[in-house]
């Protein structure tokens, strides 16, 4: 049993970010430990940038994860990632999906999207962190729908180094919660995200 | 990870579940066997308001979304003073709403417990201000509870209704955002027979004007009644099972965390290894019980209170400890900031300051690392949703009232209309108030008709949801209309309460107990007298662009409702029905780079690609509403296919 482990999960509003994080509360529930789940709701959701945390273990108590705590980030959309990067503690993984979704300032000119090699560069370099990228609409589209694509990126979480729950776990928990007509291509997302993780892992 | 409304209603004692905690106080208020529950929805509150709608009919429970929080006050209340448990729910700015009956009704006491459940919001996600509920507990001399999980939570929920019936006094359970919105696991309870066979409970109100009018010689005998109980209450609560003493028993150093303060102050202790202090674990921050800080303050030689927001437990402390000769430092707000959200970093940080250690992690140097992150990261604020209508609206309001004109407006999606390109909401102030500051700056700017003889008339175009317009903007448009104002008040009608998350409304008509009755906001402005009304649809640019040109011109109050579903609600309908709709493209040899529909139209499904220079659609968030098509001079957005 792990004391306390502590996921971030950033994007944008929509991606399926706090279903995401529900998932991942129910199966950390269903393999005996105490989760707290943080969430925000409300305007904050309307396309804009989200973040929620999960935290499961022994000892756990508030819902939201401290900065330098995080053992793995797992990112919807890049820029995401590195905007929640202070939450990483040293050494720690982050997922990200590689679609950039380019916010509405940027479209107008008023601001710039960073290119990945300079977000790599600041997760890996001064966070300390290990980035891996890979693109999860084209594997949900691969397994038959893209609205699977928080699927594919939760598939590729369980293959996080020291992860406490194992990826059959989490598949059964998400087999279970998604419709019926659903189960096989969410299985094929999960699947597809767990290999490209393995890939990138090089495991 | 079954679905929350049966979950709630689970008849599975002990039963290990994984609830929001605006869930698990439904499951609470459930288990306490509650009769009615009335509310105004409101973040972060409003889950535990919708649950209760869905579970209503099954549970035998009178539930209803009133038009605003003092009428949802107003209605529970009068179920508890009939012997029934009752409950309200809001966020903390309903609680300034229903405060005049909430302030004027706490010494006439209740019969059937009464839970007013009030939801805080520190660090303002989802609000326009950072009140501190505890610090109305105080001011009224009402109880007020505060959880430090979700679990706590529905335990609360439960203690709260039979406080609340001993002492014959309302009862507040306050939560903020971090409780109301974190999952947490919960163990269900029993659930009451009349809950589980539906059956609905009915009250009696016994007759009794000395205690239910409150002209001034009856509300008189009700102060010195008040504090009284309050103070039985207090007594009460050292015995409450949500308030102890935890840690080394001997210890010279003592922290107070009350709430879900007491959560970060755990996580803080033992990320810093500490186990020698005391701590007093305050689940009732109003009033303290004093019984236990004397139990809590002996053999202490320092205090620290962590405590977020308002410093409601630290007063109540400092007083006591003065009043009964006690003179060890004490310390609270010089240690915990008194703005913004409590987290494990503020409780670390203060924790780790007053025992003369080091923090765990190295913050500021993370701070440090971080400013190249801001430096580079590309803003990303909410916005309005693809195809939603309000767009639309604002976009013709714009073009018709011109760059001079002064737009208030008011809480709801709506005003994410400040935002560019769009910059349409001049004022945002509270529930209602566009009219109301619409018609203030009519007078101020341009007086009373015939009064000013002026060249330049300010032109002024309020904007007002339709939810908000019957929770407040109901007054505010009649003394419009009564006071000769020269305004247009433009009603954007998206036939549902969308912020918080789709309830309904009058202008709906729909109820969680069926059909109710459908009020049309034209028909109530035109009874009112308004000079001018007329219902658009927003979908349609150019004929919503007319109708505003009407209505500007028109002397007097105008009132034009722009009428067209949430695009959020319709596509998940239609996703649910497993409909389709069309998705755009640009084609690039019509487009010219504009940028129009970059710069003034802003729908999130568009963006640019700086190396063609041209826009492009994001089909996966494309929501096919056309509005593109129609601000393009060019004609460059096409239909591509049927999408999802």
């Amino acid at each position: 049993m792990v004391k306390e482990y502590n996921i971030v999960i950033t994007g944008v509003g929509g991606q399926g970010i706090l279903t995401a994080a529900n998932l991942l509360g129910w199966a950390a529930l269903h393999a005996g430990y105490k989760v707290r789940v943080g969430e925000v709701h409300g305007m904050s959701q309307r396309f804009g940038s989200v973040i929620a945390y999960v935290r499961f273990g022994e000892d756990v108590y508030g819902a939201m994860v401290p900065e330098g705590k995080a053992d793995v980030i797992l990112a919807f959309e890049p820029v995401e990632a590195l905007r929640y990067i202070n939450y990483l503690k040293e050494g720690g993984l982050v997922i990200a999906n590689s679609n950039p979704i380019p916010p509405v300032q940027v479209s107008m000119g008023l601001a710039t999207y960073p290119s990945m090699e300079e977000i790599k560069k600041i997760i890996e370099e001064d966070f300390k962190g290990k980035l891996i990228t890979l693109d999860a609409e084209k594997l949900a589209l691969e397994a038959g729908n893209v609205i699977t694509t928080n699927v594919v990126l939760i598939g590729a979480l369980t293959q996080t180094p020291g992860f406490p729950l194992s990826a059959e776990h989490v598949k059964e928990v998400i087999r279970l919660s998604v419709p019926k007509k659903a189960v096989d291509i969410n299985m094929k997302a999960f699947e597809l995200g767990v290999k490209a993780a393995k890939e990138l892992l090089g495991l | 990870m079954a679905k929350v409304t049966d979950i709630v209603l689970w008849d599975k004692p002990g039963e290990r579940v994984l609830l929001l905690g605006n869930h698990a106080i439904a499951r609470g208020a459930l288990e306490a066997n509650i009769a009615v529950f009335a509310a105004y929805p409101g973040t972060p509150s409003s889950e535990l308001t919708d649950t209760m709608a869905a579970v209503a009919e099954k549970a035998g429970v009178y539930m209803e979304y009133s038009t605003n929080e003092k009428v949802a006050f107003e209605t529970a209340l009068s179920a508890a003073w009939s012997g029934l448990r009752a409950m309200t729910a809001m966020k903390h700015v309903g609680l300034n709403v229903a405060a005049d009956t909430f302030l004027s009704a706490v010494g006439m006491g209740v019969e059937g417990g009464f839970v007013i459940m009030v939801a805080d919001d520190p660090s303002m996600w989802s609000s326009q201000n950072e009140q501190d509920t505890r610090v109305y507990a105080k001011f009224a001399q009402v109880p007020v509870l505060e959880p430090s999980s979700p679990h706590e939570a529905k335990e609360m929920t439960k203690y709260a209704f039979e406080l609340s019936e001993k002492f014959k006094h309302m009862v507040i359970l306050r939560t903020t955002t971090r409780i109301s919105h974190a999952r947490g696991d919960v163990v269900l309870g029993e659930l009451p027979e009349e809950i589980k066979q539906a059956k609905r409970k009915f009250g009696d109100f016994k007759k009794d004007p000395s205690r239910f009018v409150d002209v001034p010689s009856n509300a008189r005998r009700f102060h010195p009644i008040i504090l009284e109980k309050i103070e039985k209450i207090r007594e009460e609560l050292a015995e409450c099972p949500f308030n102890w003493i935890e840690g080394k028993e001997d210890a010279k150093v003592g922290i107070i965390a009350p709430g879900l303060a007491y959560s970060y102050v755990k996580e803080a202790l033992a990320w810093l290894g500490v186990d020698d202090v005391k701590i007093l674990k305050l689940g009732t921050p109003f009033p303290v019980p004093y019984k236990l800080l004397e139990k809590f303050f002996d053999g202490l030689e320092r205090v620290l209170i962590v405590e977020e927001l308002e410093p409601v437990v630290e007063e109540q402390v400092k007083v006591w400890a003065f009043d009964n000769g006690i003179r060890i430092p004490i310390h609270g707000k010089d240690y915990v900031p008194r703005v913004y959200e409590m987290t494990t970093r503020r409780a670390v940080t203060a924790i780790a300051k007053f025992l003369g250690l080091e923090t765990p992690v190295n913050f500021e140097s993370i701070d440090e690392k971080y400013k190249k992150v801001s430096a580079i990261v590309p803003p990303r604020p909410p916005s309005l949703c693809p195809a939603c209508p309000h767009r639309n609206t604002f976009y013709a309001i714009k073009k018709a009232a011109g760059p001079n004109a002064i737009f208030p407006s008011d809480i709801g999606c709506y005003t994410l209309g400040l935002l560019p390109p769009l910059k349409t909401v001049d004022t945002t102030v509270a529930m209602g108030a566009s009219i109301g500051v619409a018609h203030g700056l009519d007078v101020a700017l341009n007086g009373v008709p015939g009064e000013k003889e002026t060249k330049e008339k300010k032109i002024i175009v309020a904007t007002i949801g339709d939810s908000t317009f019957f929770h407040t903007g109901l007054p505010a448009l009649a003394n419009a209309i009564y006071n000769r104002s020269n305004v247009v008040i433009v009603v954007m009608d998206n036939l549902v309460t969308a912020m918080t998350g789709d309830q309904p409304n009058p202008g709906t008509g729909d109820t969680p107990h069926g059909p109710g009755k459908r009020i049309l906001i034209e028909d109530v402005a035109k009874a009112m007298g308004a000079d001018f009304v007329e219902v658009v649809d927003p979908y349609d640019i150019k004929a919503t662009y007319e109708v505003m040109k009407k209505a500007i011109e028109t002397e007097g109050v105008s009132v034009v409702v722009a009428r067209r579903i949430c695009a959020l609600h319709r596509v998940g309908e239609m996703r649910r029905r497993g409909e389709k709709w069309p998705i755009y493209t640009v084609n690039e040899e019509k487009c010219t780079g504009c940028k129009i529909c970059i710069n003034a139209y802003g729908c999130p499904a568009i963006y640019w690609d700086a190396e063609k220079k041209k826009a492009q659609v994001n089909p996966l968030i494309c929501w096919g509403c056309g509005g593109c098509a129609q601000v393009c001079p060019f004609g460059a957005f096409e239909v591509m296919k049927e999408g999802e």
